[in-house]
């Protein structure tokens, strides 16, 4: 473990403490924002792992994000199936997804990765902007909870859906916090370094890529299983590529490749919205502003503050 | 499907393609020449539509649009490029993709702040306000002024490129930056007029499009991704593949949406990734030696 990744885990455990101090004394909307900031945390952490390791900038994520959250919704629905299996068929669909359009996007890369990324996440919002199966723009409500009455636990409530989504944000970082560190890991970060010498090295580049593409987008798929359970609500903006664009920031917010970076960008981004949004009508503009001035001025994210040596790298 | 109607669905199609490609146009020259996605460029049409509209409320004449709103775009253009863009160079795609989405809501918000947050409406000048007849089919003429704009406008462009000092430059400028700099072109002045140009373009399309579409805050993010799918898929940094790509996008989006309803939105979308995969440079690459 490198000093870096043990300054990573000491202020991973720091802000877990943290949410849960904050859950235990914050009061119904303090219990919201929370679930709220687990869901998107582990949306930015999925992300990261593709653009802070691979070194694939994706503007699409947010269609694995959308169809993890619309199967979980609909099969829920539908087939009156049991909604805990559900999110794991939400999870598989979006992974398999991530799969099949990664075999196909991997190939490409810089500019070019960007903008077919940003056009198969615009073709799934196309899609379900449409589908009547779906509810088309209106999306489909009413979706089932997980019964966790076993153990003592109520979704419908925003303070045990706050602990669940903690906890399951947690299970996520330490998920990834494991591939990350494990040769499979490594070589994501090497070939992102010098992708020719990784070739060269005879390592199966688009491969590893792929593989990459596919466990984010199966993360993705569980955050926006998480979603659909925390609201209750599907519709076509969770696919919007302007969704893409704000989990993009919330990890560059916190610093690319940290994991838990990505975290607290969340965090200060779903806050800021927040409180910006009850301040004024016009909270876009100061949003944009914030946006522009992270990108500007702080490199390496508020993980690249504290760290000597930024990892922040440019696609 | 009769051939009047095929008639109608082509003059749309290609009134719609003329649109995309004055916005292409200005996208295409930052992308190919300085390899730089500009997101806000969307921003800039939004503006010139709405400018345009403060013009024509205020003079009572659509011609007061079409003369204030493109030197307003490219006013704001010239801003964005001293204030952003110049120093965003060497920052690579994902930052300058980011910094440029900000710009987008910064835009949006600004427009509602001085415009409110309304649809507008620009009519169509009374000239051109009635129908006309061509093959026995009854069109709107205001549609076909779009179409012979844009269609003049390529021509001019298209000699303007070929035949002046500036159009040399600016095709040095995308065949090889750095050699065409180095035997003393001033690329980055060239660049600059040309940005400028790219963004009173966008702005005309705004007002352009004002009549056939509507004026809103966000009309801009509405337009947007199609005009960077015809930028892609044309290959940037080419005027040609500017115009094929923007007739091909929009036919597949007019004809799409009469053919394969349940599809259409999906469209353009799937031919993008066609063309990016089958021809990653785009249809027609700039000849870069790099």
């Amino acid at each position: 473990m490198s000093t870096g990744e043990r300054r990573q885990h000491i202020v991973a455990a720091l802000l877990l403490l943290a949410a849960l101090a904050a859950w235990r004394f914050s009061g119904y909307a303090g219990e919201d924002r929370l679930g709220e900031i687990a869901v998107w945390a582990i949306f930015a952490m999925s992300l990261d792992l593709l653009v802070g390791y691979a070194g694939l900038v994706s503007l699409g994520h947010a269609l694995f994000f959308g169809l993890g959250a619309y199967a979980m919704a609909s099969l829920a629905l539908f087939l009156k199936g049991s909604p805990s299996l559900a999110l794991l068929a939400g999870v598989a669909t979006a992974g398999l997804s991530a799969l099949a359009i990664g075999a196909i996007v991997v190939r490409l890369a810089g500019v070019f990765f960007i903008m077919i990324t940003l056009a198969f996440g615009q073709m799934g919002w196309a899609y379900f902007l449409r589908a009547r199966a779906f509810g088309g723009i209106g999306g489909m409500s009413g979706v089932r909870q997980i019964d966790l009455g076993r153990l003592g636990l109520d979704l419908a409530n925003p303070a045990d859906f706050a602990l669940i989504a903690i906890i399951a944000a947690a299970l996520v970082y330490l998920l990834l916090a494991l591939i990350t560190a494990s040769p499979f890991g490594r070589m994501l970060v090497a070939l992102h370094q010098n992708e020719h010498r990784a070739r060269a090295l005879g390592l199966p580049v688009q491969r590893y890529k792929l593989a990459a593409f596919a466990l984010a987008g199966a993360l993705a798929g569980f955050a926006g299983g998480l979603q659909a359970q925390r609201t209750g609500f599907v519709s076509p903006e969770l696919l919007v590529w302007t969704t893409s664009g704000e989990v993009l920031i919330m990890v560059i917010l916190g610093g690319l490749g940290t994991l838990v970076g990505p975290v607290a960008g969340a965090a200060i981004w779903v806050v800021l919205r927040h409180i910006l949004s009850d301040m004024t009508a016009y909270w876009m503009m100061a949003m944009g502003l914030f946006f522009i001035a992270v990108v500007l001025f702080a490199g390496g994210g508020l993980m690249g503050l504290a760290r000597p040596r930024a990892a922040a790298d440019d696609a | 499907m009769d051939s009047g109607f095929l008639l109608l669905q082509l003059l749309n199609g290609l009134q719609f393609a003329m649109l995309l490609f004055l916005l292409a146009v200005g996208l295409s020259v930052v992308l190919g020449m300085m390899n730089f996605i500009n997101l806000a460029h969307g921003t800039l049409y939004m503006v010139g539509a709405f400018v345009g509209f403060a013009a024509a409320e205020r003079a009572g004449s659509f011609w007061a649009a079409l003369v204030a709103g493109p030197p307003a775009a490219a006013a704001l253009g010239a801003v964005f490029y001293a204030g952003l863009l110049r120093r965003m160079q060497q920052a690579g795609a994902m930052k300058q993709v980011l910094v440029t989405f900000g710009l987008i809501f910064v835009g949006i918000d600004t427009v509602r702040l001085i415009w409110g947050d309304y649809e507008q409406t620009l009519p169509a000048p009374s000239v051109l306000a009635g129908s006309v007849h061509i093959l026995g089919q009854v069109y709107p003429a205001y549609r076909l002024f779009v179409i012979a704009l844009g269609l003049m406008l390529a021509l001019i462009l298209h000699l303007g490129l070929e035949r002046t000092r500036l159009g040399a430059a600016v095709r040095a400028g995308v065949d090889d930056r750095v050699m065409a700099a180095s035997l003393g072109l001033d690329i980055e002045r060239a660049f600059f007029a040309v940005f400028c140009l790219g963004c009173a373009l966008a702005g005309l399309a705004g007002v352009v499009a004002a009549p056939v579409l509507e004026i809103y805050p966000g009309m801009d993010m509405a337009i947007l991704i199609p005009t960077l799918i015809v930028v892609v898929v044309g290959g940037p940094g080419r005027l040609a593949g500017a115009f094929l790509g923007a007739l091909l996008i929009g036919m597949a989006e007019t004809f799409g949406a009469v053919l394969v309803p349940d599809f259409s939105g999906f469209m353009i979308y799937a031919v993008m990734a066609l063309a990016l995969l089958l021809r990653p440079q785009g249809l027609l690459p700039a000849r870069h030696s790099s």
